[in-house]
């Protein structure tokens, strides 16, 4: 007898050693996973875009064909499945592998699953035609015992779901609110949010379990809420006043330090759960005094707490600043709300000044004196290297531009414009230059050499108002008939020396201007 | 809302891409590509927040950086979401990426692209976010781990055991054991 076991033991090590020895149906395995590492080595070897091209062309096609042959097994196909990922990522097409990625999500054991479904939520989208055959495997995963399949269910469903099968699965999901482990409640929260935002009216008569999920004992799951409190307040917010209340205990709790010591962040108590539930707020606290009245203390020790000097702590006093101008004003809380700003746009920080100045351009509206008091820094930063700074503060000064300033600040907006190239950009200025000067124009002379600085950058991408409303402004002209003749004069004066210098190239636009101006004008 | 959560090195290279919204194919693309050229012309030591370009939006939406050694680590967000709370959670991204390959370089990205999108799952969901505890996120993904240890071993355990215990070299075992009638002895003694 101890023969017999003594040669099973013997033979146990070689056992365990088949698994890695390169040969055999072992062997394929093993060469089958270094084959994105050789996919990709290939790759990074290659110079030029057209080799690469070419590289991932033969990969594609040798995919191809393993993936429609009978014999391969799911795990290969697991295998060629992050291949194809990897091939869409850089751009190209594999469409031929879709379908055998659902079957893999199908037919797989878990870790094939979890491939077939990231592959799925990669390539398809939510009016693919395939996606359909998805949902009986998912109906069948959010059923099963095992908890992973759950999530990996829950998980396809937040990122792409065909919106005519919700019906499907909503009674399932609703069902997972109540399933007794933390995590999934909180899938089932964002799945049931997706649903929310693709079809909301389905999901219109399970409000009352979002309520719950808001009371839910769990601090995750209550925080999965609030992705979907947030957006009903915003549509909505006069709805949900009610839940003031709620809110307001809430985040008590949290700046009070009442969470599980798990939910601190570099020892500020759960910061995005804060910085959430203060956007809540301020939406709710709009225009409303009885509504505000509720939150000025919690907003007050928010200000209070955050002292330390962290970029999360940042965060949370930037969104209260927001929120005290937000809502309705109370003074004390506008001080120190004034304060902070100060505070933000003096950082040497780089992000922290442009948090400042965005904030100033929110504040500006409702408190003038305030940008004043900073005038010096907002100077100087007009001249900052950066140039998203730069434009930060243009956006500022836009909205305190007046009649005594606006020269300056149509200055520095050309100068800017000339430098940016992005259309985007161009296009935003574009308008806001031709909007001020419509409004501020000291003299004629400056109102037309600016529009002529206007059309000549703005060309072709500015919208088409822009001219039509300057060549309106012409014909019609203002109440005193002396200036608009003056005007008309200096336009077409103008523009007729500009067409005579030879070897300038003027945009479109500014052509049919100028020769509508001329021709219609002049007499 | 999270858009898009973008990963590419110095090259512009992608080593990550995910969608929360859906854009065609070329677009895609294309949009990876601009936002590397967008990243790119910023210093090291400007503010971290850009405007999104063109395609990805317009002015509803900006994109969020850092930088990290090789790779660029870009999440395009919307108006409804902090700025400086995206920065953090990018670092806590990080730091779960560096936990779960235990010092992570641009390598691991490459060739373990389905794990980091296994980690990003368990971060950011639909576009939400859905977890920011560094120390949940591991523990999601090893109990994910766990099970692949166990589907390799357990289950296929007693298929091998069988298999090894055919190829085992016994030796001829004697069919007929001639040992004569003797009541002292006891068969099946050795």
């Amino acid at each position: 007898m101890s023969d017999i076991v003594e040669k099973t033991l013997t033979a146990l090590p070689g056992l365990f050693l088949q698994n890695q020895s390169v040969g055999g149906p072992a062997g394929v395995k093993a060469s089958f996973s270094s084959r994105l590492g050789g996919l990709v080595r290939g790759i990074t070897a290659l110079t030029s875009k057209h080799e690469e091209e070419k590289l991932i062309q033969q990969e594609l096609s040798s995919l191809k064909a393993t993936v429609s042959a009978p014999t391969t097994t799911l795990k290969m196909m697991k295998e060629c499945m992050v291949r194809l990922i990897y091939c869409e990522m850089l751009g190209y097409d594999a469409s031929f592998g879709y379908i055998h990625a659902i079957k893999l999500a199908q037919q797989g054991n878990l870790l094939e699953k979890r491939v077939g479904y990231l592959a799925v939520s990669l390539f398809l989208h939510e009016n693919h035609e395939l996606l359909l055959l998805l949902v009986n495997t998912v109906v069948k995963d959010l059923q099963s015992t095992n908890l992973v399949e759950v999530c990996m269910a829950l998980t396809i469903v937040s990122q792409i779901f065909p919106r005519e099968m919700i019906p499907a699965v909503l009674p399932l999901i609703e069902d997972k609110l109540q399933h007794s482990k933390e995590i999934i409640r909180r899938k089932a929260v964002l799945a049931l949010y997706k649903f929310y935002l693709i079809a909301p009216n389905q999901v219109q008569h399970i409000h009352i379990k979002f309520r719950k999920a808001l009371c839910d004992r769990d601090v995750g799951v209550m925080a999965a809420s609030l992705h979907i409190y947030f957006r009903m307040i915003k549509e909505n917010s006069s709805g949900y006043k009610d839940l003031t209340g709620s809110f307001v205990t809430i985040l008590k709790q949290v700046v009070g330090g009442k969470l599980p010591v798990d939910f601190n962040y570099h020892s500020v108590p759960a910061p995005w759960l804060q910085i959430q539930l203060l956007r809540i707020l301020g939406l709710l606290g709009k225009d409303d005094q009885r509504t505000s009245e509720l939150m000025y203390d919690v907003l007050d020790e928010s200000l209070r707490r955050a002292e330390l000097n962290h970029n999360v702590t940042y965060a949370i006093l930037f969104e209260c600043v927001h929120t005290v101008y937000s809502i309705y004003p109370k003074s004390e809380l506008l001080e120190k709300a004034a304060k902070c700003i100060g505070k933000f746009v003096l950082s040497p920080k780089i992000n922290l000044k442009y948090l400042g100045l965005k904030a100033l351009t929110y504040v500006i509206q409702q408190d003038p004196t305030l940008a004043l008091q900073h005038q010096m820094t907002i100077i100087e930063c007009l001249d900052h290297p950066d140039p998203i700074i730069k434009r930060e503060t243009l956006e500022l000064l836009y909205r305190i531009t007046n009649a005594q300033n606006v020269i300056v600040i149509v200055q520095k907006m050309l100068e800017y414009l000339h430098q940016s190239k992005e259309e985007y950009i161009i296009v935003n200025l574009v308008g806001k230059i031709a909007e001020l000067a419509e409004k501020y124009a000291p003299d004629n002379a400056w109102f037309i050499q600016t529009m002529n600085a206007v059309f000549s950058v703005g060309g072709d991408v500015m919208h088409p108002d822009i001219p039509n409303n300057f060549m309106r402004l012409l014909a019609e002209g203002f109440d005193d008939e002396t200036e608009d003749q003056q005007l008309r004069l200096y336009a077409v004066q103008s523009y007729l020396t500009l067409l005579d210098v030879e070897n300038v190239f003027y945009p479109q636009k500014f052509l049919q201007v100028m020769s509508w101006v001329d021709a219609s004008l002049s007499f | 809302m999270i858009q898009a959560i973008l990963v590419f090195n110095n090259h512009g290279k992608p080593r990550l891409v995910r969608f929360y919204q859906r854009f065609p194919e070329e677009i895609q693309q294309q949009i990876v590509r601009e936002t590397f050229h967008l990243v790119l012309k910023r210093d090291d030591n400007i503010c971290n927040f850009l405007e999104g370009g063109s395609l990805i939006g317009g002015s509803d939406y900006k994109l969020i950086y850092r930088h990290y050694a090789t790779l660029y680590f870009v999440f395009c967000v919307d108006s409804s979401e902090s700025e400086l709370g995206i920065l953090d959670l990018i670092q806590v991204f990080v730091e779960t990426l560096d936990k779960c390959f235990e010092n992570v370089c641009e390598l691991d990205l490459i060739f373990h692209m389905d794990k980091v999108h296994y980690i990003l799952q368990e971060v950011v969901m639909g576009g939400m976010v859905l977890e920011t505890n560094m120390n949940e996120i591991v523990a999601q993904i090893e109990a994910q781990n766990r099970l692949e240890k166990s589907e390799g071993g357990l289950s296929a355990a007693p298929a091998r055991a069988v298999s090894a215990v055919k190829n085992i070299n016994l030796p001829e075992i004697p069919r007929n054991i001639n040992i004569g009638r003797n009541p002292d002895h006891e068969p099946g003694a050795c």
